[in-house]
Formats: structure tokens, C-alpha cells, sequence
């Protein structure tokens, strides 16, 4: 074993949340290296993810991120079986070709009371979670305490009657809860799709809700970033690098090293040790706590985390295509947009109803977007690529996944996508599907899951990743966990990587 | 319809030392032991209690739950499971051990039988198996439940080493306290027991034991054996000091109120949690109270008089109201009121004058509240050195 | 009885809340009238003889929740009431096994090994953390849910109770409380054991009356809502009401009577009568009215505020919120009469476990499948059902040899869809025996020989329920028991606590906190609201004060 190198916090993964906690550290001045174990640095970010939504403007500045919030953000058009698409910009609706939506009005009350709500919640996004235990002896605590008092006031300045309201929808489903405001189709069917996006739900299931207002956290706008989300990556791998921190590709760790329950180093693939006084590890809480050694952890600790839920249900194809195709009724420009298969919440519930049992999608719900039309740079020799994310498709189903089974996920698909593109399969030259099993295997996401372990009201702030371990704080000494695993969860927002490493600076760890 | 299943018996079932039992048992006095039945007394309590701390008796230890731990990494899993370094246990020695939860709180205690460093058995009161499934998850050890194919008895008393030898396991001459050793094929012997006195633990397959017994039984008649029930035990047990799971503290996975776990700080083992050794499932959660200081002790009385103060609440001046008496009884041997009592800090430890206990006695009918002190004792309240002479004298 | 009979108070229908506050409010000295739109008392809880010589407790079947402390107050056994234990339960394969649920501790140990020797301890977690649970919700039952948007000191009083509670018990403790009162029931199931056949056998509990799949988020509470319970203080023991169900209502009936209250049945309420925001009787549908300052409704919210109140006496806010408060049928069951006991060639002769709850299904994906049905507007193809021969126990129910079979089925819809259309009037003969036969044809996995021994079946669907009992789309509990539909939002918030926006109209039925189930909660808890607001709280008897 050779000593290399000595830091004062060594990273583990180097996706967006790793890369913006090592920003976060090196600006306060602390020497930080991440390891990252494949190539190229972005993690998911850069493999899964094909639009950006979410990044959280606090992160966004002190990152020096901002230009990729900026631009106009991406309509969505709600493809409709009879060919009266629903397009929504922001909180406007109405139907492709321009006519005016019944639901509209409905609508954009909806979801300004989400955002309102959204709003509220937000604020204990950027925070520790409040431990509740009330050790009201405990300073830290009584500091967690009053951002949740704050919490509950703002609440309170809601009104009584949107307080009510919003007592009762954080915990309700997205299925009830938009048809009690409008009828089934398109529109109902786009809500109840982003409200089970990235999650092993159906839009019945208690709790989407909550999906919903995390994904209109920050507005809820999508993006189509300038050189697509390889840019994004890119861009948070550069504020890193601007801020000092040393990135290392193309080896991870293999250990977590300890003594006298506090770490002292890592060791790399290849034997190599590096010293540190604190690991952030933006590695899912099982893989970590695997790296640390078992042994290191309480019993009660590791039953948690080996029963998270985090069954990956998103599948993504990108079909590279001859041509641009089209969509009748939509205009050039609205071929730019994001698309959306669900039409109806019936129809992604039951696109939930297969997975439940490790079987292939029937009729899944698919996003889908072409960002050769926006952005000439990714486009190359008037190919495009058609890119899509489909729900609900299981990790591993009986029997594991071959190439018959392969091949019947993306014909499903593309005959799905031909109803409303017609000709697309003939343009379809190469079809590429990252099942939920070879998400994990590339990015090490549990399960394959988007947000590394399901944003279910069971598994979130206090108790995100698992019970007892809601502070970043790893059970042993100088270890904490900066990935999605982390409160406040999934989607690149880049604030489990800020939270945590603001958390390491105040326990004091490194002084 | 291609099963045709056997029901599982109901209610409790007998050892195979059952009928054994049943032959010399006068009273009929039975109680449920983890699904078998076990004698409470099999004649008269008293003489049972004096023969083990005169002669010898034998006691069915059957029931026990017994689980083998076993494969490359079964030190590793035992070191986080208990708070004692077992690193430090010698091949063929047993050793006492308490396990926590991951609030320090105790799960159970029990023995730790170490045949090499990667082959234990470990026995003790509470079922075990799921929690030590999850213990050495991640790690390569079996985990066997052994508790329905090990049988055993418990040989208690000054004669014991006289009765072995008549009955050809002679071999057991040099074996010190807690040493282990597999005196025949397929017959293990442990110097260990519950009594504070000169005493054995003989294994052997389940369906070996009735002819063990037997064997013990013949060889038993020169030495005064006898068969005792678990009221003689549980009054050699206090007088030596022994906790009982159940009685002196309650097993955190068993407790369905909260806040009723104990530390084995509280209970007074600190001897036997070992900081030093890594991390072991409560260690964190130990050392904080360790820092914070404890709520409970759990500390050995002596009281006036000579009512058994069993269930007998503990005050303060004669006025708070500061712990309770767990197990109680009247020594026999040491003609002393003893008991082992739960106080709340720092009464029992820093506090340790002015005590009283509040003694409820019904004599013939009329209900009296007596109120009498009490000493805090360190030692245990029966010591005697012919349970640690090696070799063990003839009587 | 007459036009211009006024009364203290009127409670509007006699199921076993109505009949609670009924019952509170008349030993209060108050002068009270039930009216009840059937020929009989007892809602849902109820004994009816529909087959010379059998008695059916033909909606609820089985007893504990009722609390003790109301039995107490009431003094209901005196009039007639007794809770039978009974014992254990089992779910029966199709490959002739089963697993039974002994009450013997050590019997239940030793079929969990036979099945399974991972999961014998886990059972003894599992029952840790739930009988924990109940613990920490009793103390709530019987007290008013919080209202958090409130200032009032008596809020904040009772949500420093609740906070208070929450505190004691500890940070890890709280963190299991919130994980468990949002998971599901499934995922709780699947983090203790290992063998489906034991994961469905307790699953059941989880779903029962409600339209969610065992794998929907809320699940484990509902489970804890059927387990708070307890026969004489043993947590989670269910019993039969010697009589059937109806023992309950007639015990509260008799205790009323006794009280000098006046029950007027055979005639249901037409509208509560409002006047300038007070409420001032109710108008029967025979046309009989009757005065009162106080009238509390025993029907569930839905029906009490959109059939039977003129929408012209309550706030928009109120009737939208009344609107989408969740009421899904989602429960069926069948009556039978048996000629005599089946025979159950998996199970010895005599097993405890047959006079238990006994079930067929096997896993809890069959379980989650039995809800896609659901969902789509069909009842079950491979059902859940809650299965007991509760006449073994009880002689009253049949004639000696013979006896009487209740059968819980989950999930059978209201709305039921023909054709691509959805409506409770596609149940008819035709429909309702086909649901029956796929109930029997199950059954049948059990009991063979089942079909050779019914003498007679009342099969009911969702909306016989409704159409009979008055429950919205037959709903048991008057109310979807999901995390947005319990405690300050139960039925609708800033109404949690009995009082409705009509001055001196209650609502005491399940809709209200803490919820279904033959509880009686809601009933006291409403009574001890009215007796405070008209400045009688003291008269509240103190077991439930």
C-alpha cells in the first residue's frame, strides 16, 4: 500500500451531487479529491437523465451554474389518442393547434396552490432534517428545530384554509387528487405522469402528491440545455475544477479505511491509499456502508438500508433516426417539445399494474424528446436521436433480460411512438435501451433507481435514506453520504451534495 | 391435493428427559421453558436446594436455545454481536456475554462456546435465530439452530467430580472453570452453571441425552444426586449473583413498551463491554451513556429481617419511591434476606444509605407492611472456593 | 308521535355511533330521539334472521375495537352484550397444506419453523412494532384529533398531547412511527418475512375495506386500524359478539331505552332542518318532523351533507371538500347458511384454527392482482376473502349441527363495469351470482365439498350495502382510512372534531375521527363535543371523558 496523496475530504462518485459537494468544500478552502470510478465524471446526470429540471438556483449560484437555468424552458404536449394534443407552457394549457383548454383555468389553479405549497416545502430542502427527538438540551438541535418552526409559521401565514389543504394533500395521491379537478384525458394523464416520474408508483398510490410538488420545487420548468445533459455534466465538472477540487477518473474506491471509528483514508482499485480526514460518498448508503466494512455499522442499521425501497422502474431508450419525424397537428417548433404518452390517469395507473410483478410494459408511460431539433451541435449528418424515458419497466423480470425481451420493451415502444409519429419505425436505425439493470450496473444506482432509493413519504427527510440516519452523518466518525440517497432525494439539484458537505463544515469535523 | 401436512403439536412438549422426570416427580409442578416442559419442583424445593450446594442434581437444560456460528468470518460476527472481545477467548473455553441492540440496550446474555476461531455455539434464554441471521449478514458464517438436536444437563454441586469420575468421565479433572471439552465422541462437557458453585454442563445429540442421564443416574447414588426443578436454581442463582433474563432485566426485543431495554452498564457488566475491541452492535450508543451517565442500576441487597422481598418496592428516606426488587429470597445457606434490585440513578450506586424496602407479608390470613433497610452488597452473596479448585476436591 | 315533537337533541340514524352519543346524551338527562330509516337498529352492526332459524350478522362479523371504556360507561353488558374470543385463523393451498395461526404461542412457533424457520422471530418483531403502535394510538382514540390551523388553547392542547406522546417516544422510535404510517403493508410484510403464504395470511388485515392494493402507501396503517383493538386488554384479539353484531346495537338500544330515550324506526331522515344557520329538527321522509337544537347524524358525511342538507346552509369550501372525501366501495360479502360443518380435508378434525379466521390466498402479488381488478370496475378473479364459522362458538347462530358462515370478500367494486360502462345498476341476479360463484370457487380450495352444504346465501355487493345499510358506495368505514383522510382531516379539515358548519349539527358516524371499524369512538367523542358546547361536560362519564 502506498500513501499518494493526503486531503482533508476524498469524494466518492463523482455525479453531479459528488461534484457539488467537492465545489461546495474547495470554496471554504478545504483541499477535496473525487474519485470517480468510470471515465468520464456526471454519473447519472450524464447517462439517465435527458432534460434538466429542478437544479436548485442556491446551488446554481454559488456554483456559478446559472446559464444552464437560463433559456426558455420546454412546453410538454400531452399526446392525445384522438389527435387533440394538450400543449402546457409553465401554467398555461391549451390544445396544440391552439385552441382553448376546458381545464385550463382548473389547471393553472391546481398548480399555483402546488407551487404555493412546493414553496413551503422547499424551504426544508436546503436544511439538515429536523431530528425530532427533541433533545431540546442540544443546541444543533434546537438550530433544526427552528427551521421547522419556520416551516410551520409559514404554513400558518397560508391561511387557515390553504394550511388545511395543504395538511391534506401533501399526503394524498395525484390520481384523486387532479380528478377532482378535472376529467380524465391528456392533460390529467401529463399531471399524474410527472407525479410518478423516477418512482416505483402508480398515480393512485398515497403519497404522489408529494412527488409532484418536490418536481415543482423550483418551478417545475424542464430544460433542454445547450449541448445537451453531457453539457450539464460538464458544467458542474468545471466549477469543481475551478474551485481547486483534484478529480480522478477511472478508478473507484474499494475501501473506506477506518480507525478507532473514524476514517482516515481510501483505498483505490488498484491498492493505492489516499489519506483524508472525511469521505463524502455519494454512492448509494448500501455500497458505502459495503466500502466501510459491515461490520462498522449496527445491525438494526444495516437491516435498513438493505431493505430501502429502491426498485428502479425507468427504462430509456435513445433510437437514433434517419430523419426528423413528425407529428400531425404540430408545428416545427413544437416538435421541439417534451412529449408525453399517458393519456389518461387510468391509463398510467395501469402502466404501473405490469411492473408490480416483474413483467414487461404493456403500454408504459413514455417522455420522449428530440433534441437534435433544438440544439444543430448534437445532430450529425441530418441524423436525430429521439430520446425516452419509459416508466414502469421492470429491473429485472422472470427469467433476466435477453435480447427477445429487449427487443419487445423498444417495439412496444416505438409502435407506441408511431401511433402519433407514423413511418418512425422505418427511420429507427439504431435503438438503444438502458433497462433499469444496466443503469445500475453503469452507475451503481441501486436497483437502477433514478433518486437511488424511492422518494416515498416513508423514505424521505428524517427518515431519507433510512431511519436514524437522516443528518448525512454515516455512523462512523468523518463518513457521510452527498448522493440522491440523501435528503432531500433525486433529480439534479445538486443540494444532497450541498447539504451535506455545509453539514461536515459545521460538526467540525475538519477543524 | 398433494400434502398431506402433520399438525404441530399444541402447547408444551416433552424433553426427551421428560419421562425421566415425570417418574420421580412428586409434585407434578410443571412450567412452559421455551416450548418444553420443565420441572418447577420435582419434590420438595428446599431439599433440592440443598443438595445442590451439598451433593449433586442434575437439571434439564434442554430447552436452551442453542445456535452453532460457524465459517471464516464467525469471529467477526460474534465480535459485533457481543460487547466482550471474543478475539480473546481461548479455543475450548466458554465465556459469559451479553449482546445489545443498537441503542445499548440488551438483547439477551447467554454463553459463548468457542471450539476454534471459526466454529462457536452460543446459548442463551431468547430465541436468537433472525437476529443472528441479520448479524452476519454480509458475512461468511452459518447460522445453525442447534436447539432441537443438542440436548443437555446441568450437574450441580460439591460432589459432581466425584459422581463423573464413578460414572467414567474422570477426564474432566483438569478442566478449569469455563473450560470446554468433548470428553467422549459426540459428548461435550463444559465447566460452567447457574448455581456459583462446583458444577458441569453435559451436551449431546437430543436423542442421546436419556442414556446420558441414565449413565449420570447410576453412577449418581454414593454422591447423594437428585433432580431438581428451576426454584432450587433460581435460588442458587441469586445467592451467586446471577441475572435472569426476564426477571432482573427485561430483553429489549422482547419488551413491547418502550424504554424498558437496559444497558449492561446498568446492569453493572462493565467489566464485560470491551470499548477497545471495535465496533460492536451498541457501542456508540454506549459510550454516550457512558458519557451521560446511566438511569438505572442494577446492584445486589441485603435486607433486614426475613421476608423474601420479591416485587418489593425500594424508597428513600422511607419516602421516594427509587427502585424495586427484581429476584428475592431468603438464602438458606447464608441465613440472609437477599435480593438483586433495580434502582434508578443515582440511587444503588452514588446513593447508597437510607434505603428501605416495603415488604407486603400475609401470615395466616393478615395482610402486614413491614418497613426495612437494606445494604448495598458488591460481592456475591455466596463464595465458596471449591467452585474454582482445579483439580475440584472429592466433596 | 307527531309534528311538533321537540326533543333535547335527535340523532339521525341508529347505527352503533348514533346509538353511543344516543346513549351519552340520554344519561346526561338530555331528552333524545334516534330516528332510523329501517324496520331494525344497528347499521352495520347488526343481527339479522333471513333464513328460518339461522341469525347472520350479515354486514360487520366480528368484534374488538369496541372500547372497553364505553362498555364500561354504558354498562352494556347488563344489557345483554358479550365479546367471545375466538381462536386464531389459518390460509389454506391449493396443494392441501395450509398455515394455520394458532393462539398458542408455542403452536404458532412451531408452524411458522414448519414453514419457514426465518420467520418464527420475525413474527415476535413484528408483533413488537405493531402492538407498539397501538400503544401509542390508543390514548388518541378516544380524545379529539388536533385541529394544527387552530389557535384555540384546547388545539394546542391536544396537539401538545399528541407532540408530547410523539416525544416520548424517542428519536428512533418516532422515525419507525413515521415509516410505518405511511408505508404500505406489503413492504412492511416483505421487510420481516420471508414465506408468501404467512406474508398473505397477515396481509389481509391491511386491506380489508379499503380500495387500496397491499403494496399502496398507507396500507400498514389500515392493518394497525384492525389490530388497535382488543378482547379484554389482550392487543389485537378479535371476538364475536355473542348473538351476532347486532347484540352490540341492541345492548346500546336497551341501555337508551333504560335512559328514557325514544327510538322511532321504519322511517329515515328526508332533510335536516336548518334555519338561519342553526339546525332545528329533521323532516322524515314520511313526512313526520321533529324539533330539536341539536341533531347529530349518524350517516356518513357524504350522505348526511349532499343527500339530506340543502346546499344553501353550508360553505362552498365545505360542500367541495365533502365532494372528494374519499368513499370507495370496495367490499363484498356472502351469509350462509350450512347444513352442517364442511369438511376440510387439509386440517385435522377439530383444529382450533377452523374456528378462526381462515382465508385462501397465497401471496401478496395475488393480493395486489386482486386490486388491479378492482380498479378496473370488476370484482376480484382470484379474491381475498375473510372467512368464519363463527356458530361453532356461538349457539345462538344456528340450529344445533348446523351453522352459519360469514364471508368478507375484498375487493368487489360498486360501480361495477359491463361493457365499458361503470354503475352499481350493473348488479343484478346474473352479476351477483357470478361473484358469488368465484367466492365459492375459492372457498372451495378450503372446503371442497362446500357448495353440497349451503342451505342458503345472501350475497352481498357494494351497493346492497349502500342501498340497505345507507353507507356511501357501501364503504365499512364511512371513509377511506388513508393518511389524508385520518385525524384533522377527517372527513374535512377545519371539521375534524364532530361539529359540522351548521350550528348544533353533529356528525358522530365513522366518517368522523378516529374512524370505522365497531368502535364506538366516534359516538362517545361527538357525545363529550355536545355535552361541552351546551356547558354539560361534566356529565360526560369518566371512562371516556
Amino acid at each position: 500500500m502506498s500513501v499518494s496523496a493526503t486531503y482533508d475530504v476524498v469524494v466518492i462518485g463523482g455525479g453531479h451531487n459528488g461534484l457539488t459537494a467537492a465545489a461546495t468544500l474547495a470554496k471554504k478552502g478545504k483541499s477535496v479529491c473525487v474519485i470517480e470510478k468510470a471515465e468520464a465524471f456526471g454519473g447519472m446526470a450524464r447517462e439517465v437523465a435527458h432534460l434538466l429540471y429542478n437544479l436548485h438556483p442556491k446551488v446554481a449560484r454559488e456554483l456559478g451554474l446559472g446559464a444552464l437555468n437560463e433559456g426558455k424552458p420546454l412546453s410538454t404536449i400531452s399526446l392525445a389518442e384522438d389527435g387533440n394534443h394538450v400543449e402546457i407552457s409553465g401554467d398555461t394549457v391549451r390544445f396544440a393547434d391552439g385552441a382553448a383548454h376546458p381545464d385550463a383555468a382548473a389547471y393553472a389553479e391546481m398548480i399555483r396552490r402546488l407551487k404555493k405549497f412546493a414553496g413551503v416545502l422547499g424551504q426544508l430542502s436546503t436544511k439538515t432534517p429536523p431530528k425530532l427527538d427533541g433533545g431540546l438540551t442540544s443546541l444543533a438541535t434546537l438550530g433544526e428545530l427552528a427551521g421547522l418552526a419556520k416551516m410551520g409559521l409559514d404554513l400558518k401565514r397560508l391561511g387557515k384554509k390553504d394550511m388545511n389543504e395543504f395538511l391534506r394533500v401533501i399526503l394524498t395521491n395525484a390520481y384523486d387528487l387532479v380528478l377532482d379537478e378535472m376529467p380524465d384525458g391528456p392533460l390529467a394523464g401529463a399531471l399524474c405522469a410527472d407525479a410518478v416520474r423516477g418512482n416505483f408508483v402508480g398515480p393512485r398510490s398515497p403519497g404522489t402528491v408529494f412527488n409532484l410538488m418536490y418536481r415543482l420545487g423550483q418551478g417545475g420548468d424542464v430544460r433542454l440545455p445547450k449541448g445537451g445533459m453531457i453539457a450539464v455534466a460538464r458544467a458542474f465538472e468545471d466549477a469543481a475544477r475551478k474551485a481547486g477540487v483534484d478529480l480522478r477518473a477511472g478508478q473507484g474506491v474499494t475501501r473506506v479505511l477506518i480507525e478507532n471509528d473514524t476514517v482516515n483514508g481510501v483505498e483505490l482499485e488498484d491498492g493505492t491509499v489516499i489519506n483524508t480526514r472525511a469521505v463524502l460518498s455519494s454512492a448509494a448508503p448500501k455500497a458505502t456502508m459495503e466500502m466501510a466494512g459491515i461490520e462498522h455499522f449496527d445491525v438494526e442499521a444495516a437491516r435498513r438500508m438493505r431493505h430501502m425501497r429502491c426498485k428502479g422502474s425507468v427504462a430509456k431508450l435513445t433510437l437514433t433516426l434517419k430523419d426528423a419525424p413528425s407529428i400531425k397537428g404540430l408545428s416545427w417548433d413544437q416538435m421541439k417539445s417534451r412529449f408525453l404518452i399517458a393519456p389518461s390517469a387510468a391509463a398510467v395507473e395501469r402502466s404501473f399494474n405490469p411492473v408490480k410483478y416483474n413483467e414487461l410494459p404493456t403500454a408504459p408511460v413514455i417522455e420522449a424528446v428530440i433534441p437534435t431539433l433544438s440544439d444543430v451541435e448534437v445532430a450529425s449528418d441530418g441524423r436525430h436521436i429521439l430520446s425516452a424515458n419509459i416508466q414502469h419497466v421492470p429491473h429485472t423480470p422472470e427469467g433476466g433480460w435477453d435480447d427477445a425481451k429487449r427487443r419487445h420493451v423498444i417495439n412496444t415502444v416505438v409502435a407506441q411512438l408511431e401511433t402519433h409519429m407514423p413511418g418512425l419505425a422505418a427511420l429507427v436505425e439504431s435503438p438503444d435501451l438502458l433497462t433499469p439493470a444496466d443503469i445500475e450496473a453503469r452507475t451503481g444506482a441501486p436497483g437502477g433507481h433514478w433518486h437511488h432509493a424511492e422518494m416515498g413519504v416513508d423514505q424521505i427527510l428524517t427518515v431519507r435514506p433510512v431511519n436514524g440516519m437522516a443528518h448525512y452523518r454515516f455512523a462512523i466518525g468523518g463518513l457521510y453520504l452527498c448522493g440522491a440517497a440523501a435528503h432531500p432525494g433525486g433529480d439534479v439539484t445538486g443540494l444532497p451534495g450541498r447539504n451535506s458537505a455545509l453539514q461536515l463544515l459545521k460538526d467540525g469535523v475538519l477543524s | 391435493m398433494s400434502k398431506t401436512p402433520t399438525a404441530v403439536p399444541v402447547g408444551a412438549i416433552p424433553t426427551p428427559l421428560y419421562e425421566r422426570m415425570e417418574a420421580i416427580s412428586t409434585t407434578k409442578s410443571w412450567a412452559n421453558w421455551a416450548g418444553y416442559i420443565s420441572p418447577l419442583v420435582l419434590d420438595t424445593v428446599e431439599f433440592e436446594y440443598f443438595a445442590i450446594r451439598n451433593q449433586s442434581t442434575l437439571f434439564d437444560i434442554s430447552p436452551m436455545h442453542k445456535y452453532r456460528i460457524s465459517g471464516p468470518d464467525a469471529l467477526k460476527v460474534l465480535n459485533r454481536l457481543v460487547t466482550r472481545d471474543v478475539a480473546k477467548l481461548r479455543d475450548g473455553r466458554v465465556g459469559y456475554a451479553l449482546w445489545c441492540d443498537e441503542e445499548g440496550m440488551v438483547i439477551d446474555d447467554g454463553t459463548i462456546f468457542r471450539y476454534t476461531e471459526t466454529d462457536f455455539l452460543l446459548c442463551c434464554q431468547e430465541t436468537m435465530y433472525s437476529w443472528l441471521l441479520d448479524s452476519a449478514w454480509g458475512f461468511e458464517a452459518d447460522i445453525i439452530d442447534e436447539s432441537h438436536t443438542i440436548a443437555g444437563v446441568s450437574l450441580q454441586g460439591p460432589t459432581t467430580f466425584s459422581l463423573l469420575k464413578e460414572a467414567g468421565l474422570g477426564a474432566v479433572e483438569d478442566m478449569k472453570p469455563f473450560d470446554l471439552r468433548e470428553v467422549e465422541p459426540g459428548l461435550w462437557v463444559s465447566r460452567t452453571g447457574f448455581t456459583g458453585d462446583l458444577g458441569y454442563e453435559l451436551w449431546t445429540a437430543w436423542d442421546d441425552i436419556a442414556a446420558l442421564w441414565d449413565r449420570l443416574w447410576a453412577a449418581g447414588g454414593n454422591w447423594g444426586l437428585r433432580a431438581i426443578g428451576a426454584e432450587a436454581l433460581n435460588m442458587v442463582r441469586i445467592e451467586a449473583g446471577f441475572i435472569a433474563a426476564g426477571v432482573d432485566f427485561q430483553p429489549v426485543h422482547t419488551a413491547m413498551r418502550l424504554h424498558r431495554g437496559r444497558s449492561p452498564l446498568e446492569l453493572g457488566f462493565e467489566k464485560l463491554v470491551h470499548f477497545e475491541k471495535g465496533h460492536f452492535n451498541g457501542r456508540r450508543a454506549l459510550l454516550q451513556q457512558r458519557e451521560d451517565g446511566m438511569k438505572h442500576h442494577l446492584v445486589k441487597i441485603d435486607i433486614g429481617g426475613f421476608k423474601p422481598a420479591d416485587g418489593s418496592l425500594i424508597y428513600h428516606r422511607k419516602k421516594k419511591e427509587v427502585g424495586h426488587v427484581t429476584s428475592g429470597v431468603w438464602s438458606p445457606t447464608m441465613k440472609q434476606n437477599i435480593a438483586l434490585a433495580e434502582f434508578k440513578a443515582p440511587y444503588g450506586k452514588a446513593i447508597q444509605d437510607d434505603l428501605w424496602v416495603e415488604i407486603y407479608v400475609n401470615e395466616e390470613g393478615q395482610w402486614d407492611k413491614r418497613i426495612v433497610p437494606l445494604t448495598v452488597v458488591d460481592k456475591p452473596f455466596f463464595q465458596n472456593a471449591r467452585s474454582r479448585a482445579t483439580p475440584p476436591k472429592s466433596f | 308521535m307527531g309534528q311538533h315533537d321537540t326533543y333535547d337533541a335527535i340523532i339521525a340514524g341508529a347505527g352503533h355511533n348514533g346509538l353511543t352519543t344516543a346513549c351519552y346524551l340520554a344519561k346526561a338527562g338530555l331528552k333524545v330521539l334516534i330516528v332510523e330509516k329501517n324496520d331494525w337498529i344497528g347499521g352495520a352492526s347488526v343481527s339479522r334472521s333471513l333464513h328460518d332459524g339461522w341469525t347472520y350478522s350479515n354486514c360487520s362479523y366480528v368484534c374488538s375495537l369496541l372500547r372497553r371504556e364505553i362498555v364500561r360507561d354504558l354498562e352494556l353488558p347488563r344489557f345483554g352484550l358479550q365479546v367471545i374470543p375466538y381462536e386464531g385463523g389459518a390460509s389454506f393451498t391449493p396443494d392441501g397444506d395450509y398455515f394455520a395461526y394458532y393462539s398458542d404461542h408455542d403452536a404458532l412457533r412451531r408452524e411458522m419453523f414448519r414453514h419457514s424457520p426465518a420467520d418464527v422471530d420475525a413474527y415476535e418483531r413484528f408483533s413488537q412494532t405493531v402492538i407498539r403502535q397501538c400503544r401509542f394510538i390508543r390514548p388518541f382514540l378516544l380524545r379529539n384529533a388536533p385541529d394544527p390551523s387552530s389557535l384555540r388553547p384546547r388545539d394546542l392542547n391536544e396537539l401538545l398531547f399528541l407532540l408530547k406522546k410523539a416525544h416520548g417516544l424517542g428519536a428512533k422510535e418516532l422515525g419507525e412511527t413515521l415509516r410505518f404510517w405511511t408505508m404500505s403493508i406489503g413492504d412492511f410484510l416483505d421487510e420481516h418475512f420471508e414465506n408468501d403464504l404467512i406474508k398473505a395470511h397477515i396481509a389481509g388485515a391491511g386491506i380489508i375495506g379499503t380500495g387500496l392494493g397491499v403494496y399502496s402507501p398507507g396500507t400498514a396503517y389500515v392493518l394497525l386500524h384492525h389490530y388497535m383493538g382488543d378482547v379484554d386488554g389482550a392487543i389485537g384479539a378479535w371476538g364475536f359478539a355473542r348473538g351476532g353484531m347486532g347484540a352490540i346495537a341492541n345492548a346500546l338500544g336497551a341501555c337508551f331505552e333504560e335512559a328514557g330515550g325514544t327510538i322511532v324506526t321504519g322511517s329515515g331522515v328526508d332533510q335536516f332542518l336548518v334555519k338561519d344557520g342553526k339546525t332545528v329538527g329533521v323532516a322524515l321522509e314520511n313526512g313526520d318532523t321533529y324539533q330539536a337544537p341539536i341533531v347529530a347524524s349518524n350517516m356518513d358525511v357524504k350522505r348526511t351533507f349532499l343527500n339530506h342538507t340543502e346546499t344553501k346552509h353550508l360553505p362552498e369550501d365545505f360542500t367541495r371538500a365533502v365532494k372528494r372525501f374519499k368513499i370507495r366501495g370496495s367490499s363484498g360479502k356472502l351469509n350462509i347458511a350450512l347444513d352442517s360443518l364442511p369438511e376440510f380435508p387439509a386440517a385435522p378434525k377439530g383444529s382450533p384454527f377452523l374456528r378462526g379466521d381462515m382465508h385462501c390466498s397465497q401471496s401478496l402479488n395475488e393480493l395486489e392482482r386482486a386490486y388491479d381488478d378492482w380498479k378496473e370496475g370488476h370484482w376480484s378473479k382470484d379474491p381475498y376473502f375473510d372467512m368464519l364459522i363463527p356458530s361453532q362458538i356461538d349457539p345462538t347462530l344456528a340450529p344445533p349441527g348446523k351453522h352459519m358462515m360469514t364471508v368478507f370478500v375484498q375487493y368487489a367494486p360498486y360501480d361495477l363495469e359491463v361493457n365499458g360502462v361503470r354503475s352499481g345498476e350493473n348488479w343484478n341476479d346474473e352479476t351477483r351470482k357470478a361473484f358469488a360463484d368465484c367466492v365459492f370457487d375459492k372457498i372451495e380450495v378450503a372446503m371442497p365439498d362446500i357448495r353440497k352444504h349451503v342451505l342458503h346465501a345472501e350475497i352481498r355487493t357494494p351497493w346492497d350495502i349502500e342501498k340497505e345499510v345507507g353507507l356511501t358506495e357501501g364503504n365499512i368505514f364511512q371513509g377511506e382510512l388513508t393518511f389524508d383522510q385520518l385525524l384533522f382531516n377527517r372527513p374535512v379539515p377545519g371539521y375534524a372534531q364532530y361539529r359540522t358548519p351548521i350550528d348544533g349539527m353533529y356528525l358522530v358516524g365513522s366518517s368522523a375521527h378516529p374512524g370505522g371499524g365497531v368502535m364506538a369512538a366516534p359516538g362517545a367523542n361527538a357525545a363529550r363535543e355536545i355535552l361541552r358546547n351546551i356547558g354539560k361536560g361534566d356529565l360526560m362519564p369518566k371512562h371516556a371523558a
